[in-house]
Protein backbone atom coordinates (compact mmCIF):
# COMPACT_ATOMS: atom_id res chain seq x y z
CA UNK A 1 0.00 0.00 0.00
CA UNK A 2 2.74 2.56 -0.48
CA UNK A 3 0.31 3.28 -3.54
CA UNK A 4 -1.77 4.84 -0.83
CA UNK A 5 1.52 6.32 1.50
CA UNK A 6 2.18 8.49 -1.60
CA UNK A 7 -1.50 9.73 -2.29
CA UNK A 8 -1.37 10.60 1.29
CA UNK A 9 1.83 12.38 1.56
CA UNK A 10 0.80 14.75 -1.47
CA UNK A 11 -2.43 15.36 -0.46
CA UNK A 12 -0.98 16.39 3.28
CA UNK A 13 1.96 18.10 1.40
CA UNK A 14 -0.98 19.76 -0.26
CA UNK A 15 -2.65 21.31 2.56
CA UNK A 16 1.04 22.55 3.80
CA UNK A 17 1.30 24.48 0.46
CA UNK A 18 -1.96 26.44 1.58
CA UNK A 19 0.08 27.32 4.77
CA UNK A 20 2.52 28.82 3.01
CA UNK A 21 1.03 30.98 1.03
CA UNK A 22 -1.09 32.03 3.73
CA UNK A 23 1.48 34.61 4.52
CA UNK A 24 1.03 38.13 3.54
CA UNK A 25 1.93 39.66 0.38
CA UNK A 26 5.21 41.20 1.31
CA UNK A 27 6.53 37.80 2.49
CA UNK A 28 5.36 36.70 -1.14
CA UNK A 29 7.35 39.25 -2.57
CA UNK A 30 10.41 38.62 -0.31
CA UNK A 31 10.64 35.24 -1.48
CA UNK A 32 9.80 35.72 -4.76
CA UNK A 33 13.06 38.34 -4.39
CA UNK A 34 15.17 35.36 -2.89
CA UNK A 35 14.24 33.30 -5.87
CA UNK A 36 15.02 35.65 -8.41
CA UNK A 37 18.56 36.24 -6.77
CA UNK A 38 19.27 32.48 -6.50
CA UNK A 39 18.68 32.10 -10.88
CA UNK A 40 20.46 35.45 -10.85
CA UNK A 41 23.51 34.34 -9.34
CA UNK A 42 23.55 30.88 -11.24
CA UNK A 43 23.20 32.43 -14.47
CA UNK A 44 25.89 34.65 -14.23
CA UNK A 45 28.54 32.34 -12.01
CA UNK A 46 27.97 29.76 -15.21
CA UNK A 47 28.09 32.57 -17.71
CA UNK A 48 31.26 33.56 -15.60
CA UNK A 49 32.89 30.07 -15.68
CA UNK A 50 32.43 29.73 -19.64
CA UNK A 51 34.33 32.65 -20.37
CA UNK A 52 37.44 32.30 -17.70
CA UNK A 53 37.24 28.74 -19.64
CA UNK A 54 36.74 26.91 -16.31
CA UNK A 55 32.87 24.84 -17.41
CA UNK A 56 33.12 23.44 -20.99
CA UNK A 57 30.61 25.08 -23.23
CA UNK A 58 30.38 22.01 -25.63
CA UNK A 59 29.56 19.74 -22.77
CA UNK A 60 27.31 21.91 -20.30
CA UNK A 61 25.71 25.29 -22.37
CA UNK A 62 25.83 28.35 -21.50
CA UNK A 63 23.74 31.06 -20.42
CA UNK A 64 24.43 33.35 -23.20
CA UNK A 65 24.04 30.31 -25.96
CA UNK A 66 20.99 29.51 -24.44
CA UNK A 67 19.52 32.78 -24.60
CA UNK A 68 20.84 33.32 -28.05
CA UNK A 69 19.21 29.90 -28.93
CA UNK A 70 15.81 30.54 -27.57
CA UNK A 71 15.58 33.83 -29.49
CA UNK A 72 15.99 32.02 -32.56
CA UNK A 73 13.77 29.38 -32.27
CA UNK A 74 11.23 32.39 -30.88
CA UNK A 75 11.54 34.02 -33.73
CA UNK A 76 11.20 31.49 -36.49
CA UNK A 77 8.33 30.07 -34.73
CA UNK A 78 9.37 26.45 -34.08
CA UNK A 79 9.58 26.94 -30.15
CA UNK A 80 5.70 27.97 -30.51
CA UNK A 81 5.06 25.09 -32.63
CA UNK A 82 6.31 22.34 -30.62
CA UNK A 83 5.59 23.95 -27.51
CA UNK A 84 2.37 23.72 -28.52
CA UNK A 85 2.11 20.49 -29.89
CA UNK A 86 3.17 18.92 -26.58
CA UNK A 87 1.22 20.93 -24.18
CA UNK A 88 -1.80 20.33 -26.17
CA UNK A 89 -1.54 16.50 -26.76
CA UNK A 90 -0.07 16.47 -23.01
CA UNK A 91 -3.34 17.95 -21.76
CA UNK A 92 -5.46 15.93 -23.81
CA UNK A 93 -4.00 13.03 -23.20
CA UNK A 94 -3.89 14.12 -18.96
CA UNK A 95 -7.34 14.95 -18.79
CA UNK A 96 -8.44 11.86 -21.04
CA UNK A 97 -7.10 9.34 -18.64
CA UNK A 98 -7.42 11.40 -15.22
CA UNK A 99 -10.96 11.95 -16.16
CA UNK A 100 -11.50 8.67 -17.21
CA UNK A 101 -9.61 6.88 -14.68
CA UNK A 102 -11.04 8.54 -11.51
CA UNK A 103 -14.80 8.07 -13.18
CA UNK A 104 -14.03 4.05 -13.73
CA UNK A 105 -12.51 4.31 -10.07
CA UNK A 106 -15.48 5.93 -8.83
CA UNK A 107 -18.05 3.41 -10.43
CA UNK A 108 -15.84 0.71 -8.78
CA UNK A 109 -17.68 1.34 -5.21
CA UNK A 110 -20.68 -0.33 -7.03
CA UNK A 111 -19.34 -3.76 -7.34
CA UNK A 112 -16.68 -4.97 -5.02
CA UNK A 113 -16.62 -8.07 -7.02
CA UNK A 114 -15.45 -6.52 -9.61
CA UNK A 115 -12.98 -4.39 -8.30
CA UNK A 116 -11.29 -7.36 -6.26
CA UNK A 117 -11.25 -9.51 -9.81
CA UNK A 118 -9.79 -6.59 -11.47
CA UNK A 119 -7.33 -5.36 -8.71
CA UNK A 120 -4.05 -7.70 -9.48
CA UNK A 121 -4.24 -6.29 -13.07
CA UNK A 122 -4.31 -2.65 -12.04
CA UNK A 123 -1.82 -3.30 -9.58
CA UNK A 124 0.47 -4.70 -12.26
CA UNK A 125 -0.51 -1.73 -14.84
CA UNK A 126 0.57 0.66 -12.35
CA UNK A 127 3.74 -1.05 -11.46
CA UNK A 128 4.69 -1.07 -15.00
CA UNK A 129 6.79 2.24 -16.53
CA UNK A 130 4.06 3.27 -19.14
CA UNK A 131 6.76 4.08 -21.41
CA UNK A 132 7.79 0.49 -22.17
CA UNK A 133 4.14 0.56 -24.32
CA UNK A 134 5.37 3.47 -26.36
CA UNK A 135 6.75 1.30 -29.42
CA UNK A 136 3.72 -0.92 -29.54
CA UNK A 137 1.36 2.49 -29.17
CA UNK A 138 3.59 3.99 -31.74
CA UNK A 139 2.97 1.20 -34.14
CA UNK A 140 -0.89 0.81 -33.86
CA UNK A 141 -1.19 4.96 -33.74
CA UNK A 142 1.32 6.69 -35.61
CA UNK A 143 4.16 8.38 -34.79
CA UNK A 144 1.97 11.61 -35.02
CA UNK A 145 0.62 13.23 -32.26
CA UNK A 146 -2.64 10.81 -31.39
CA UNK A 147 -0.14 8.28 -30.27
CA UNK A 148 1.35 10.53 -27.47
CA UNK A 149 -2.17 11.46 -26.37
CA UNK A 150 -2.50 7.86 -26.19
CA UNK A 151 0.54 7.37 -24.46
CA UNK A 152 -0.26 9.96 -21.74
CA UNK A 153 -3.68 8.87 -21.51
CA UNK A 154 -2.44 5.34 -20.90
CA UNK A 155 0.07 6.85 -18.26
CA UNK A 156 -2.27 8.88 -15.81
CA UNK A 157 -5.36 6.32 -16.54
CA UNK A 158 -4.57 3.75 -14.19
CA UNK A 159 -2.94 6.24 -11.39
CA UNK A 160 -6.46 7.74 -11.38
CA UNK A 161 -8.39 5.41 -11.23
CA UNK A 162 -6.40 3.48 -8.10
CA UNK A 163 -6.61 7.06 -6.61
CA UNK A 164 -10.19 7.52 -7.01
CA UNK A 165 -10.72 3.57 -5.70
CA UNK A 166 -9.05 3.98 -2.91
CA UNK A 167 -10.00 6.98 -1.87
CA UNK A 168 -13.64 5.24 -1.96
CA UNK A 169 -11.62 2.81 0.49
CA UNK A 170 -11.35 5.64 3.09
CA UNK A 171 -14.80 6.87 3.43
CA UNK A 172 -16.21 6.70 6.89
CA UNK A 173 -18.82 4.07 7.26
CA UNK A 174 -20.73 6.01 9.39
CA UNK A 175 -21.55 8.60 6.92
CA UNK A 176 -22.55 5.33 4.43
CA UNK A 177 -24.71 4.22 7.70
CA UNK A 178 -26.24 8.24 8.28
CA UNK A 179 -27.27 8.18 4.79
CA UNK A 180 -28.61 4.50 4.58
CA UNK A 181 -30.56 5.20 7.94
CA UNK A 182 -32.18 8.32 5.95
CA UNK A 183 -33.26 5.99 3.66
CA UNK A 184 -30.94 6.71 0.86
CA UNK A 185 -30.88 5.02 -1.95
CA UNK A 186 -27.10 3.81 -3.23
CA UNK A 187 -27.22 5.69 -6.01
CA UNK A 188 -27.94 9.18 -3.18
CA UNK A 189 -24.56 7.42 -1.14
CA UNK A 190 -22.84 7.75 -4.39
CA UNK A 191 -23.91 11.04 -5.15
CA UNK A 192 -24.06 12.60 -1.88
CA UNK A 193 -20.94 10.63 0.05
CA UNK A 194 -19.23 8.78 -1.99
CA UNK A 195 -18.16 11.23 -4.95
CA UNK A 196 -17.35 14.48 -3.01
CA UNK A 197 -15.23 11.97 0.10
CA UNK A 198 -13.41 11.47 -2.69
CA UNK A 199 -12.60 14.04 -4.32
CA UNK A 200 -9.55 15.03 -2.92
CA UNK A 201 -7.47 11.96 -4.05
CA UNK A 202 -8.83 12.27 -7.26
CA UNK A 203 -7.09 15.92 -6.94
CA UNK A 204 -4.12 14.24 -5.85
CA UNK A 205 -3.95 12.04 -8.73
CA UNK A 206 -4.55 14.84 -11.05
CA UNK A 207 -1.53 16.19 -9.41
CA UNK A 208 0.88 13.66 -9.64
CA UNK A 209 -0.57 12.39 -13.53
CA UNK A 210 0.75 15.68 -14.81
CA UNK A 211 4.19 14.63 -14.09
CA UNK A 212 3.05 11.20 -15.54
CA UNK A 213 1.85 12.51 -18.71
CA UNK A 214 4.58 14.84 -19.32
CA UNK A 215 7.00 12.24 -19.24
CA UNK A 216 4.91 9.82 -21.50
CA UNK A 217 3.96 12.55 -23.50
CA UNK A 218 8.15 13.21 -24.27
CA UNK A 219 9.28 9.76 -23.58
CA UNK A 220 7.27 9.16 -26.83
CA UNK A 221 8.12 11.99 -28.66
CA UNK A 222 11.99 10.26 -28.02
CA UNK A 223 11.13 7.59 -29.59
CA UNK A 224 9.25 8.55 -32.56
CA UNK A 225 7.56 11.66 -33.32
CA UNK A 226 7.24 14.92 -36.10
CA UNK A 227 7.09 17.53 -33.94
CA UNK A 228 7.13 18.28 -30.00
CA UNK A 229 10.12 19.26 -27.30
CA UNK A 230 10.74 16.09 -26.84
CA UNK A 231 11.29 15.33 -30.14
CA UNK A 232 13.56 18.94 -30.49
CA UNK A 233 15.19 17.91 -27.00
CA UNK A 234 16.06 14.83 -28.37
CA UNK A 235 17.33 16.12 -32.44
CA UNK A 236 19.32 18.89 -30.74
CA UNK A 237 21.03 16.47 -27.85
CA UNK A 238 22.04 13.77 -30.97
CA UNK A 239 23.86 16.90 -32.19
CA UNK A 240 25.78 18.23 -29.23
CA UNK A 241 23.55 21.47 -29.19
CA UNK A 242 23.48 21.32 -25.70
CA UNK A 243 21.86 25.38 -25.84
CA UNK A 244 18.92 24.17 -27.50
CA UNK A 245 18.24 21.36 -25.02
CA UNK A 246 18.13 23.74 -21.98
CA UNK A 247 15.78 25.49 -23.51
CA UNK A 248 13.61 22.72 -24.53
CA UNK A 249 13.95 21.67 -20.42
CA UNK A 250 13.81 25.10 -19.38
CA UNK A 251 10.28 25.40 -21.50
CA UNK A 252 9.45 21.79 -20.22
CA UNK A 253 9.55 23.78 -16.18
CA UNK A 254 7.40 26.07 -17.07
CA UNK A 255 5.24 23.92 -18.94
CA UNK A 256 4.88 22.31 -15.87
CA UNK A 257 4.48 25.27 -13.10
CA UNK A 258 1.41 26.18 -15.32
CA UNK A 259 -0.11 22.84 -15.59
CA UNK A 260 0.75 22.80 -11.56
CA UNK A 261 -0.86 25.87 -10.82
CA UNK A 262 -3.98 25.62 -12.81
CA UNK A 263 -4.41 21.93 -11.21
CA UNK A 264 -4.31 24.07 -7.79
CA UNK A 265 -6.47 26.58 -8.57
CA UNK A 266 -9.08 23.92 -9.84
CA UNK A 267 -8.58 22.33 -6.23
CA UNK A 268 -8.98 25.31 -5.05
CA UNK A 269 -12.99 25.98 -6.99
CA UNK A 270 -13.68 22.32 -5.83
CA UNK A 271 -12.74 21.91 -2.55
CA UNK A 272 -13.97 25.18 -1.26
CA UNK A 273 -13.99 23.58 2.18
CA UNK A 274 -10.63 22.56 2.46
CA UNK A 275 -9.34 26.02 2.41
CA UNK A 276 -9.06 27.70 6.07
CA UNK B 1 -33.39 -15.48 30.18
CA UNK B 2 -33.33 -13.32 33.92
CA UNK B 3 -36.38 -10.33 33.84
CA UNK B 4 -34.93 -7.25 33.99
CA UNK B 5 -36.17 -6.11 37.82
CA UNK B 6 -37.07 -2.57 37.98
CA UNK B 7 -36.09 -0.97 41.36
CA UNK B 8 -37.52 2.51 42.31
CA UNK B 9 -35.20 4.89 44.33
CA UNK B 10 -37.32 5.35 47.70
CA UNK B 11 -38.70 8.37 47.37
CA UNK B 12 -40.34 10.60 49.50
CA UNK B 13 -42.84 12.03 46.65
CA UNK B 14 -43.63 9.64 44.19
CA UNK B 15 -41.93 10.28 40.90
CA UNK B 16 -43.29 12.98 38.28
CA UNK B 17 -44.04 10.42 35.61
CA UNK B 18 -46.84 10.94 33.17
CA UNK B 19 -49.54 8.32 32.86
CA UNK B 20 -48.93 5.32 30.71
CA UNK B 21 -47.99 6.01 27.18
CA UNK B 22 -48.31 4.26 23.80
CA UNK B 23 -44.79 2.53 23.62
CA UNK B 24 -42.08 3.71 20.85
CA UNK B 25 -39.96 0.74 20.45
CA UNK B 26 -39.69 -2.40 22.23
CA UNK B 27 -37.24 -5.09 22.34
CA UNK B 28 -38.02 -8.74 23.17
CA UNK B 29 -35.46 -11.13 23.92
CA UNK B 30 -33.41 -9.48 20.93
CA UNK B 31 -30.06 -11.73 20.54
CA UNK B 32 -27.26 -11.48 18.31
CA UNK B 33 -24.39 -13.71 17.58
CA UNK B 34 -21.74 -13.03 15.18
CA UNK B 35 -20.33 -15.95 13.00
CA UNK B 36 -16.24 -15.99 13.60
CA UNK B 37 -13.48 -18.08 12.22
CA UNK B 38 -13.07 -21.10 12.82
CA UNK B 39 -17.26 -22.55 12.78
CA UNK B 40 -17.70 -20.72 16.40
CA UNK B 41 -20.46 -18.35 16.73
CA UNK B 42 -19.56 -15.14 19.00
CA UNK B 43 -22.92 -14.65 21.29
CA UNK B 44 -22.48 -10.55 21.84
CA UNK B 45 -26.08 -10.11 22.88
CA UNK B 46 -27.89 -12.74 25.04
CA UNK B 47 -31.23 -10.72 25.77
CA UNK B 48 -32.17 -7.87 25.80
CA UNK B 49 -36.06 -7.13 26.54
CA UNK B 50 -36.44 -3.01 26.72
CA UNK B 51 -40.13 -0.88 26.10
CA UNK B 52 -39.64 2.22 25.84
CA UNK B 53 -42.53 5.15 26.02
CA UNK B 54 -43.98 8.20 24.35
CA UNK B 55 -41.86 10.99 25.20
CA UNK B 56 -39.33 8.87 27.65
CA UNK B 57 -35.58 9.26 27.73
CA UNK B 58 -34.19 6.03 28.63
CA UNK B 59 -30.47 5.48 29.05
CA UNK B 60 -28.67 2.36 28.16
CA UNK B 61 -25.52 1.73 30.43
CA UNK B 62 -23.14 -0.66 30.43
CA UNK B 63 -19.32 -1.73 31.02
CA UNK B 64 -16.82 -1.12 28.27
CA UNK B 65 -17.25 -4.00 25.48
CA UNK B 66 -20.64 -4.96 26.27
CA UNK B 67 -21.67 -5.03 22.54
CA UNK B 68 -22.98 -1.17 22.37
CA UNK B 69 -22.01 -0.46 19.05
CA UNK B 70 -23.69 -3.82 18.42
CA UNK B 71 -26.83 -2.76 20.60
CA UNK B 72 -26.70 0.57 18.73
CA UNK B 73 -26.71 -0.77 14.88
CA UNK B 74 -29.64 -3.38 15.94
CA UNK B 75 -31.70 -0.63 17.41
CA UNK B 76 -31.30 1.97 14.87
CA UNK B 77 -31.81 -0.89 12.13
CA UNK B 78 -28.49 -1.39 10.60
CA UNK B 79 -28.15 -4.86 11.62
CA UNK B 80 -30.46 -7.43 11.97
CA UNK B 81 -30.94 -9.28 15.07
CA UNK B 82 -30.30 -13.29 15.41
CA UNK B 83 -32.93 -13.51 17.67
CA UNK B 84 -36.02 -12.06 19.07
CA UNK B 85 -38.54 -9.08 18.20
CA UNK B 86 -38.16 -5.59 17.44
CA UNK B 87 -41.24 -3.43 17.50
CA UNK B 88 -41.54 0.30 16.05
CA UNK B 89 -44.34 2.26 16.33
CA UNK B 90 -44.16 5.34 14.79
CA UNK B 91 -46.44 8.84 14.85
CA UNK B 92 -45.53 10.05 11.37
CA UNK B 93 -43.78 7.32 9.10
CA UNK B 94 -44.75 9.71 6.09
CA UNK B 95 -42.18 12.27 6.51
CA UNK B 96 -39.73 10.85 9.06
CA UNK B 97 -36.74 8.71 9.03
CA UNK B 98 -37.84 6.57 11.18
CA UNK B 99 -35.30 6.47 13.27
CA UNK B 100 -32.39 9.32 13.99
CA UNK B 101 -29.13 9.07 15.80
CA UNK B 102 -26.44 11.28 16.38
CA UNK B 103 -23.02 9.93 17.33
CA UNK B 104 -20.01 10.84 19.13
CA UNK B 105 -18.51 12.02 15.82
CA UNK B 106 -21.15 14.46 14.85
CA UNK B 107 -20.70 13.19 11.24
CA UNK B 108 -21.13 16.70 9.56
CA UNK B 109 -20.18 16.45 5.44
CA UNK B 110 -17.34 18.51 5.32
CA UNK B 111 -17.89 18.99 1.80
CA UNK B 112 -21.48 20.40 2.63
CA UNK B 113 -22.19 24.18 4.44
CA UNK B 114 -23.90 23.85 7.68
CA UNK B 115 -27.75 24.50 6.14
CA UNK B 116 -26.93 21.68 3.40
CA UNK B 117 -25.53 19.51 5.98
CA UNK B 118 -29.25 20.12 8.25
CA UNK B 119 -31.11 19.60 5.00
CA UNK B 120 -29.17 15.84 4.38
CA UNK B 121 -32.30 14.21 5.21
CA UNK B 122 -34.82 16.01 3.91
CA UNK B 123 -32.98 16.05 0.63
CA UNK B 124 -33.16 12.31 0.51
CA UNK B 125 -36.99 12.51 1.11
CA UNK B 126 -36.80 14.25 -2.11
CA UNK B 127 -38.56 17.46 -0.34
CA UNK B 128 -37.79 20.81 -2.48
CA UNK B 129 -34.69 22.96 -2.10
CA UNK B 130 -37.20 25.80 -1.35
CA UNK B 131 -39.35 24.45 1.56
CA UNK B 132 -35.93 21.95 3.04
CA UNK B 133 -34.02 25.54 3.16
CA UNK B 134 -36.92 27.48 4.67
CA UNK B 135 -37.24 24.60 7.10
CA UNK B 136 -33.42 24.73 7.88
CA UNK B 137 -32.94 28.30 8.31
CA UNK B 138 -35.81 28.62 10.50
CA UNK B 139 -34.42 26.11 13.21
CA UNK B 140 -30.77 27.41 12.99
CA UNK B 141 -31.99 30.83 13.52
CA UNK B 142 -34.29 28.65 16.49
CA UNK B 143 -30.94 27.77 17.97
CA UNK B 144 -28.79 30.59 17.38
CA UNK B 145 -26.91 29.26 14.42
CA UNK B 146 -27.98 31.02 11.70
CA UNK B 147 -25.43 33.29 11.00
CA UNK B 148 -23.33 29.99 9.89
CA UNK B 149 -25.80 28.80 7.15
CA UNK B 150 -23.47 29.01 4.39
CA UNK B 151 -19.97 27.81 6.47
CA UNK B 152 -18.58 24.88 6.60
CA UNK B 153 -18.61 22.72 9.28
CA UNK B 154 -14.62 23.18 9.79
CA UNK B 155 -15.06 26.59 10.71
CA UNK B 156 -16.96 25.85 13.83
CA UNK B 157 -16.25 24.20 17.12
CA UNK B 158 -17.30 21.08 18.48
CA UNK B 159 -20.16 21.84 20.70
CA UNK B 160 -21.99 23.85 17.70
CA UNK B 161 -21.03 21.00 15.40
CA UNK B 162 -22.76 19.06 17.68
CA UNK B 163 -25.67 21.12 17.19
CA UNK B 164 -26.38 21.24 13.68
CA UNK B 165 -25.93 17.26 14.18
CA UNK B 166 -28.74 17.54 16.48
CA UNK B 167 -30.78 20.18 14.08
CA UNK B 168 -30.10 17.81 10.89
CA UNK B 169 -31.26 14.61 13.35
CA UNK B 170 -34.48 16.19 14.43
CA UNK B 171 -35.58 18.77 11.51
CA UNK B 172 -36.64 14.98 9.82
CA UNK B 173 -38.63 14.11 12.45
CA UNK B 174 -37.94 11.05 13.46
CA UNK B 175 -39.94 8.39 16.02
CA UNK B 176 -37.16 7.75 17.76
CA UNK B 177 -33.94 9.48 18.38
CA UNK B 178 -30.70 7.21 19.44
CA UNK B 179 -27.60 8.89 20.87
CA UNK B 180 -24.87 7.19 21.25
CA UNK B 181 -22.26 9.26 23.72
CA UNK B 182 -22.81 12.15 21.91
CA UNK B 183 -20.81 14.61 24.07
CA UNK B 184 -17.54 11.93 24.90
CA UNK B 185 -15.43 14.12 22.32
CA UNK B 186 -16.33 17.52 24.02
CA UNK B 187 -14.96 19.16 27.00
CA UNK B 188 -16.38 19.07 30.49
CA UNK B 189 -17.68 22.40 30.41
CA UNK B 190 -19.07 21.74 26.39
CA UNK B 191 -20.60 18.80 27.47
CA UNK B 192 -22.53 20.03 30.57
CA UNK B 193 -24.09 22.50 28.44
CA UNK B 194 -25.11 20.64 25.68
CA UNK B 195 -26.66 17.78 27.80
CA UNK B 196 -28.57 20.70 28.98
CA UNK B 197 -29.15 22.35 26.10
CA UNK B 198 -29.89 18.78 24.15
CA UNK B 199 -32.66 17.70 26.88
CA UNK B 200 -34.57 20.47 26.71
CA UNK B 201 -34.67 20.56 22.69
CA UNK B 202 -35.54 16.82 23.03
CA UNK B 203 -38.28 17.83 25.53
CA UNK B 204 -39.73 20.80 23.74
CA UNK B 205 -40.10 18.35 20.55
CA UNK B 206 -41.76 15.63 22.81
CA UNK B 207 -39.32 13.18 21.31
CA UNK B 208 -38.57 9.54 22.21
CA UNK B 209 -34.74 8.91 23.37
CA UNK B 210 -32.20 6.31 23.33
CA UNK B 211 -28.96 7.15 25.18
CA UNK B 212 -26.29 4.55 24.68
CA UNK B 213 -23.48 5.73 27.02
CA UNK B 214 -21.11 4.75 29.61
CA UNK B 215 -21.31 7.68 31.49
CA UNK B 216 -23.23 6.62 34.47
CA UNK B 217 -23.28 10.34 35.38
CA UNK B 218 -24.57 11.44 31.89
CA UNK B 219 -27.11 8.49 32.07
CA UNK B 220 -28.44 9.49 35.52
CA UNK B 221 -28.69 13.56 34.81
CA UNK B 222 -30.74 13.03 31.60
CA UNK B 223 -33.00 10.22 31.80
CA UNK B 224 -36.31 9.12 32.50
CA UNK B 225 -35.03 5.49 33.49
CA UNK B 226 -31.56 4.13 33.13
CA UNK B 227 -31.01 0.18 31.77
CA UNK B 228 -28.16 -1.28 33.31
CA UNK B 229 -26.51 -3.54 31.08
CA UNK B 230 -24.25 -6.55 31.97
CA UNK B 231 -21.02 -7.59 30.29
CA UNK B 232 -20.81 -9.74 27.15
CA UNK B 233 -23.16 -11.49 26.08
CA UNK B 234 -24.85 -8.75 27.14
CA UNK B 235 -28.06 -8.88 28.88
CA UNK B 236 -30.38 -6.27 30.76
CA UNK B 237 -29.41 -6.11 34.40
CA UNK B 238 -31.64 -3.60 36.11
CA UNK B 239 -33.72 -0.81 34.98
CA UNK B 240 -33.75 2.08 37.37
CA UNK B 241 -36.72 5.18 36.94
CA UNK B 242 -34.46 8.32 37.33
CA UNK B 243 -36.15 11.43 36.11
CA UNK B 244 -34.70 13.46 37.67
CA UNK B 245 -34.39 16.26 35.36
CA UNK B 246 -37.68 15.61 34.46
CA UNK B 247 -38.23 16.43 38.03
CA UNK B 248 -35.58 19.28 38.67
CA UNK B 249 -35.99 20.94 35.06
CA UNK B 250 -32.35 20.74 34.88
CA UNK B 251 -29.56 18.25 33.81
CA UNK B 252 -27.15 20.53 36.32
CA UNK B 253 -29.39 20.25 39.11
CA UNK B 254 -30.22 16.46 38.44
CA UNK B 255 -25.98 16.11 39.28
CA UNK B 256 -26.53 18.05 42.19
CA UNK B 257 -29.42 16.67 43.71
CA UNK B 258 -28.44 14.03 46.71
CA UNK B 259 -30.62 10.78 44.64
CA UNK B 260 -28.06 11.25 42.38
CA UNK B 261 -25.04 9.96 43.83
CA UNK B 262 -27.19 7.43 45.33
CA UNK B 263 -27.92 6.13 42.01
CA UNK B 264 -24.32 6.54 40.81
CA UNK B 265 -23.00 4.10 43.56
CA UNK B 266 -25.97 1.40 42.76
CA UNK B 267 -25.17 1.48 39.31
CA UNK B 268 -21.29 1.53 39.29
CA UNK B 269 -21.85 -1.65 41.65
CA UNK B 270 -24.16 -3.25 38.82
CA UNK B 271 -21.46 -2.68 36.55
CA UNK B 272 -18.86 -4.49 38.65
CA UNK B 273 -16.03 -2.76 37.17
CA UNK B 274 -12.70 -3.79 38.36
CA UNK B 275 -10.17 -0.96 38.84
CA UNK B 276 -6.94 -2.11 38.21
CA UNK B 277 -4.49 -2.21 41.27
CA UNK B 278 -7.95 -0.92 43.97
CA UNK B 279 -8.31 -2.99 47.00
CA UNK B 280 -9.23 -6.27 46.60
Amino acid sequence: MSEAQVYTHTIQSGSNRENCEAPGRSILLTDNLWRGAGIALVVVLWQLGVNLGWINSFLMGSPAGIAEEAWRLLQSGQLLDDTLATVSATIAGFLLGSVLGSVCGLLLWFSRTTARIIDPFMVALNGLPKIALAPMIIIWFGSGMFSKIMLAFVATFVVALLSAYQGTHQIDRNMINLMRSLGGSRREIFTKVVAPATLPWIISAFRLNIGFALIAEIGGEFISSDRGLGRMIFVAGNLFNLNVVWVGVIVLMMVAIALYVVVSKVEKRLLPWENK
Amino acid sequence: MNAPVSHALPLEQPQAIAPPRQSVISLEGVRKTFASPGNDSVEVIRDITLDIKQEEFVSIVGPSGCGKSTMFNIISSLLEPSDGKITLRGSDPVCGARIGYMLQRDLLFPWRTIIDNVCLGLEVKGVSKAKRYEMAREQLARYGLADFADQYPNTLSGGMRQRVALIRTLITEPDLILLDEPFSALDYQTRLVLEEEIVSILKEHRKTVVLITHDIGEAIAMSDRVAVMTKRPTSVKKVYDVGLSRELGSCLKARSDVRYQQLFDRIWDDLDIQVAGGAA
